[in-house]
């Protein structure tokens, strides 16, 4: 098999944030020192190498960038500065504009104009949007906010809106499941790929690979954002209008739900998970606390800023609605919508966001090989045993 | 140019590039005055086992030295004594040198029955701690002066009478004040060398923490006639032979987070001792764990013959980590083989850290404003008129370097002070 060399390669890759990984002189610290590296899938120098070397495909094919989860201990480490930690996650933006097919992803990371042109204009349209569809007779003696966006109607345009993410996200997984796979995408029986569902379901919810990690912090401040990210997704995409029950509704008028009612716990865990670990994430990267907050590229700094904000003007909104203000409700409630849209419509499929399909996803991959291999392994045993 | 009001010397260390600077300066016919720290001259090369080129003892090179020192007159040794102040101009330099109490005088004749009557014991310094000593004691068996010391801590404790008493020569003083004394010179040759790099800062590789893990200069201790075991390579734990032995190169060198620079010597130190083991032990395994070899010019040889021997592995990748087994005390070496891209866990029963060179001046600077490097080595041969720089004081050298820079630094300095 041939290699191509692109002699582009790390300069198209210094748009991704790529810095210092011309320093490495490979002595191979980063790769030993590393708790997630394995002699089967080992990382990160390997990655450095093929960016200095230009292998391109190499990169392209590797599920590896997606098992580091930036704990920053390589990059500690490192005797030459070369960040090696860094340049993983340089591996894992460029992957996810390769596994795009629209080109967005691509754009999203390469310019930051782009990017805040790209959420402004889909803010602006979302504004508009609640402006022109809605009742067109608000409650203005009561905060209701179903008097005005009733929540079957926004249940509908949340279904829409998840049809048009999970057909870009999905689009784009098939595309990692193609380079990842290669030749073994057709070979292994569809079985395997069932057997080993259940991993793919526990790497989503515990992330357990983080917590090998030397910085176990890390790993729980990113099991908060994760879970709370989560629980306001089943309550504004799942429960918004409660799956028909009355009294699983998220978007409900008075009377209020009681205080120790799950939906409210729910929201209030959602709430202080997030603002927690974002608030640790960004006071972390002002600082630069640690290796892995050292370098902020402007989409890491899009996704905590977006998140933080659709989190505030919640809040915002719950106090409104328990004092019964119509306006400050109707208002911030546009406000809220018109960031929260942007941040899943353009950062779950085209930028940070995507990680959390590509990663579990790979992991579930890698599991699927690593079975067949074994099954294979044991088909040819007997077989070996009949020749002697 | 003023007149050079003196024509005198002063070296500062006592090592090998100080001992040539002084020696050849003397029997240039200057009088010279020679300050050493420790209370025996040699310095480093003192406590090798072999050293390059030729893999020779010390007391080899030494005791020639020594010969020399003791026929020239004009060569006046300090040891125990550290250079306090440093005033004045090229030519004209006022040096005031803190002389620390020995509590041994010139009557001592080495009879050892000082040492003999000392209960009390110490660690010993000459080889790293490794081993405890009496703490009235002769630095080590070639020691020159060959003189007697008394650790402080024996002067202050009731035992001190006891071993005042049992020397037949009364050479023990135990009122010894430390003392202050005042030179004027024409020149300074500075020469205070290097320590090891301080290897229980290398936190992924448990110095200190695992028995079994060694430098490499408690390496050449270990095979030294002289040193604790007798020349016998032996695990610090058990006091077993060792089977498998990891060399790790740039342990703490070319690091930005240590000694971000090649202290040249390190590569060659670990093939030398390499053979030690071979010598040693004929079943025996070596690794060497390198990032680059580097061997200078000629030394390339050795190297090639250091290669050719099939129990040397040298296996290219720094160690990232070393992990004990508790049951044996044996460690095993977390390493990425670069050639292959190979993830590895490496089972050995004795680590050696090559740890490199620091200088001493980047911790103790020359009392006189001269330029330093990044690193603390002094920036050049002559940092300011008068005062010279040699040595390992100004870039790591190897032993027969350290001579010739020695000697360099001494003609210099004599063109300083006749110049005037």
């Amino acid at each position: 098999m041939s290699n191509k060399v692109d002699p582009n390669l790390m300069k198209e890759l210094s748009e991704f944030g790529l810095k210092d990984a011309y320093k490495c002189y490979h002595c191979g610290n980063c790769t030993a020192v590393c708790p997630l590296s394995t002699p089967e899938n080992q990382f990160p120098r390997k990655f450095v190498r093929y960016m200095q070397l230009g292998q391109r495909d190499k990169i392209l094919t590797s599920p590896e960038p997606w098992l580091c989860y930036y704990c920053g201990t390589c990059s500690d480490v490192c005797p030459r500065g070369a960040e090696p930690g860094e340049t993983m996650m340089v591996a894992r933006r460029w992957l996810t504009s390769q596994y795009d097919w629209t080109g967005f992803a691509r754009k999203f990371y390469t310019s930051e104009k782009f990017e805040i042109m790209a959420i402004t204009v889909v803010a602006v349209l979302v504004g508009i949007g609640l402006l022109i569809f809605n009742t067109g007779n608000p409650n203005w003696d009561h905060a209701h906010l179903n008097s005005v966006w009733p929540s079957d109607k926004i249940e509908l345009a949340d279904l829409g809106m998840a049809a048009i993410l999970s057909f870009l996200l999905l689009s784009n997984v098939f595309r990692c499941y193609k380079v990842v796979m290669g030749d073994m995408a057709t070979k292994i029986p569809l079985r395997v790929y069932g057997s080993q569902l259940k991993e793919l379901i526990i790497h989503v919810l515990t992330q357990k690979r983080f917590g090998k990690c030397e910085d176990r912090m890390q790993w729980f401040v990113h099991l908060m954002i994760m879970t709370g990210y989560s629980s306001v997704f089943l309550l504004v995409v799942v429960l918004i209008n409660g799956l028909t029950f009355e009294n699983l509704k998220f978007q409900r008028d008075l009377p209020e739900y009681a205080l120790w009612h799950p939906i409210r716990l729910v929201g209030y865990y959602a709430t202080f998970a997030i603002m927690y670990g974002t608030t640790y994430a960004i006071i972390g990267r002002l600082r630069k606390s640690k290796s892995v907050y050292k370098y902020s590229h402007p989409t890491d700094w899009m996704f905590l800023i977006l998140l933080q904000l659709t989190t505030m003007t919640g809040i915002f909104i719950h106090f409104t609605r328990l004092l019964d203000w119509p306006f400050p409700t109707y208002a911030l409630y546009v406000i809220h919508m018109m960031v929260a849209v942007p941040m899943l419509v353009l950062e779950v499929p085209f930028a940070k966001w995507a990680h959390l399909a590509y990663r579990p996803f790979v992991i579930f991959l890698l599991k699927v090989k690593e079975q067949y291999a074994k099954e294979q392994a044991a088909v040819k045993v007997p077989s070996v045993a009949l020749a002697d | 140019m003023a007149k050079a009001v003196t024509q005198s010397i002063l070296v500062v260390g006592g090592g090998m590039t100080g001992l040539s600077a002084a020696i050849e300066a003397a029997e240039a016919g200057h009088e010279v005055f020679l300050v050493e720290k420790n209370p025996y001259l040699g310095g480093r090369v003192a406590q090798l086992h072999h050293y390059f080129p030729k893999l020779c003892p010390p007391s080899c090179g030494l005791e020639i030295n020594f010969r020399r020192i003791k026929n020239n007159p004009r060569l006046h040794i300090f040891t125990m004594a550290e250079v306090e102040k440093v005033s004045g101009q090229e030519g004209n330099w006022d040096v005031s040198i803190k002389v620390t109490p020995r509590y041994v005088n010139e009557k001592c004749t080495g009879c050892n029955k000082c040492s003999e009557a000392c209960a009390m014991e110490i660690d010993n310094p000459f080889n790293y701690g490794m081993d405890k000593i009496k703490a009235a004691y002769l630095p080590h068996d070639m020691a020159f002066p060959m003189r007697y010391v008394l650790d402080p801590a024996l002067v202050k404790s009731p035992e001190a009478q006891k071993v005042k008493d049992a020397c037949p020569y009364g050479a023990i003083d135990l009122d010894m004040a430390p003392a202050t004394l005042d030179l004027k010179v024409g020149a300074i040759i500075w020469a205070t060398g290097w320590k090891p790099y301080d290897a229980s800062k290398l936190d992924t590789y448990g110095f200190g923490q695992y028995p079994n893990v060694i430098t490499n200069v408690m390496m050449e201790r270990l095979a030294a006639y002289n040193g604790p075991t007798q020349g016998k390579i032996l695990r610090p734990s058990d006091g077993k032979e060792p089977q498998t032995i990891g060399f790790i190169q740039c342990a703490g060198s070319r690091d930005e987070n240590h000694l971000p620079f090649c202290s040249t010597i390190c590569c060659l130190a670990s093939m030398k001792q390499a053979t030690y083991v071979r010598e040693q032990y004929p079943d025996a395994k070596v690794i060497i764990f390198f990032i680059d070899i580097r061997a200078m010019d000629r030394l390339e040889d050795f190297y090639q013959k250091v290669k050719e021997d099939q129990n040397v592995q040298f296996f290219k990748g720094k160690v990232a980590k070393i992990e004990q087994d508790e049951a044996t005390k044996g460690l095993i070496l977390r390493v990425e083989d670069t050639t292959s891209m190979t993830l590895h866990e490496v089972p050995v029963d004795l680590v050696v850290l090559a740890t490199g060179m620091q200088p001493n001046t980047s911790e103790t600077q020359i009392p006189a404003a001269v330029q330093y490097d990044d690193y603390g080595f002094v920036a050049s041969l002559a940092p300011r008129p008068g005062i010279f720089a040699a040595g390992c004081t100004r870039t790591p050298l190897a032993v027969s370097e350290s001579v010739q820079d020695g000697t360099a630094a001494a003609l210099k300095a004599i063109q300083s002070v006749l110049r005037r």
